[in-house]
């Protein structure tokens, strides 16, 4: 009787830490299919794919260029997150963790922790949805935004939440979410840069909006393997017309040795090759209308 | 039956012991976050664990690759765990070409952090590997540093 009991215990104990995993909305309407049948139509290696998704760069250095360059901080250019609930596919809820994930880096970056809450209620719900609520620590989070204790924390825990919710995705066969969430980020990040690069033109933003191709061109790579899902197909034809503009935009390299100097200190090594951005104001234009487009179509409810 | 609840309980510990296994790495990156410096915020982890080298052969190497933008100070710093045999060396690449290593093998002097402005927005990759090629793990660290 005892043994039962045991076995009966260790097995719902087995149960409850299996569930524990899934979130609280893993019921959530999976409209794209889990990667097994995507699998086989991956064109290029898996660790290809991995190089390719680590190497895009982070929100943050566009939020804090946006800032750097003098802009006064704007809730009008977030994505809203009163419609949270009513996004209820795999599809919408994986784009829009990565939308929202953009958002916040902007936010943490001007320090709006009354903001960053609705943020990160919003953005716990959808990591739920798609059953990786587990990488995101909501109650810590939450935490640290409204005591104002330690930005640097709450920075570091959202930055590093996302890269594990994303290395998570991609090691267990769920590849397609995690390029959804990666797309998610660039186009609403991209979406903040034009925004502001509209109403306060600035070089140094320009040239950063014009570096993006290279950006996209490795979301494509990112995306392709999962063409034969619909809503990623319609997803890439989307792209691929802020591509046609982006490939009229040119980046052509100085050559030069770094040399290292010193400062405060620390080790410095300045970089004397440079890449330099050409752009025009029309191509930057239709990038700034063909981003806004594209982006408004991705966060419609 | 005993035999069943031996292996029962044997899975349990193989998975709790998996968790802690994964909490400490996890202690690691956030530490060697913060050894980055207040003035850097933290963008991307690598966490390494390699072998020994092979008598005759290359140092093992783990490899992940970066886009950098212009204009940008970036901080790398790497972190060697306390189990580790080998000391951790971080290095960063521009296509083929060594732009700069945490660690100098004429003089065995340490760089540990080094910032790097970046003038090219472009692909660049970071190498963790250890000296002499022993055993180890680590935790290397790309931050942004505020201007």
């Amino acid at each position: 009787m005892i043994q039962k009991s045991i076995l009966f215990l260790l097995l719902f104990a087995l149960i409850l830490s299996c569930q524990s995993r899934k979130g609280k909305l893993a019921d959530a309407e999976l409209d794209i299919l889990d990667s097994l049948e995507l699998a086989a139509d991956l064109q290029i290696s898996e660790e290809a794919l991995d190089e390719i998704v680590q190497s895009v760069s982070s929100p943050i250095e566009m939020a804090a260029l946006i800032k750097e360059i003098g802009t006064p901080f704007s809730l009008d250019y977030l994505a809203t997150t009163d419609y949270v609930d009513r996004y209820n596919t795999s599809f919408q809820m994986a784009y829009s963790l990565g939308a929202f994930g953009a958002d916040l880096g902007y936010l943490n970056i001007y320090n709006k922790n009354t903001q960053i809450v609705d943020y990160l209620t919003a953005i716990n719900k959808l990591a739920d949805g798609i059953r990786v609520g587990q990488f995101f620590d909501f109650v810590t989070l939450k935490r640290l935004a409204t005591s104002r204790e330690n930005i640097d924390s709450l920075m570091y825990i959202s930055v590093n939440s996302f890269n594990n919710i994303d290395s998570y995705l991609r090691e267990n066969n769920r590849g397609h979410l995690s390029a959804l969430m990666i797309t998610g980020v660039w186009i609403e990040g991209m979406y903040l840069a034009t925004q502001v690069a509209n109403e306060t033109p600035n070089p140094a933003l320009s040239e950063r909006i014009g570096e993006q191709k290279l950006n996209l061109n490795n979301l494509f790579l990112i995306l392709n393997p999962y063409q034969n899902q619909q809503q990623i197909a319609d997803l890439l034809a989307q792209l691929k017309e802020i591509k046609e503009v982006f490939d009229q935009v040119e980046i052509i390299y100085e050559m030069g040795e770094p040399e290292t100097v010193e400062k405060d200190g620390m080790v410095m090594i300045v970089q004397n090759e440079k890449s330099i951005v050409q752009i025009t104001d029309e191509q930057l234009q239709q990038i700034i209308n063909k981003t806004e487009e594209v982006r408004n179509q991705l966060i419609a409810y | 039956m005993i035999r069943i609840l031996t292996l029962i309980l044997l899975g349990f510990l193989f998975v709790f012991t998996s968790n802690i296994q994964a909490q400490s790495a996890a202690d690691i990156v956030e530490q060697c976050a913060s050894d980055a410096g207040e003035d850097a915020t933290y963008l991307k982890d690598f966490i390494v664990k390699l072998g020994k080298a092979k008598p005759g052969s290359k140092h093992p190497v783990a490899r992940y690759p970066l886009v950098l933008s212009k204009n940008n100070v970036y901080r790398f710093n790497v972190c060697t765990t306390e189990q580790s045999e080998g000391k951790a060396i971080i290095r960063i690449y521009d296509s083929n070409r060594l732009i700069f290593s945490s660690y100098d093998e004429d003089t065995q002097e340490e760089f540990n952090p080094f910032n790097f402005r970046c003038q090219k927005t472009g692909i660049y990759h970071v190498f963790i590997s250890f000296i002499d090629g022993k055993p180890g793990e680590a935790v290397g660290i790309l931050s942004y540093v505020t201007k």
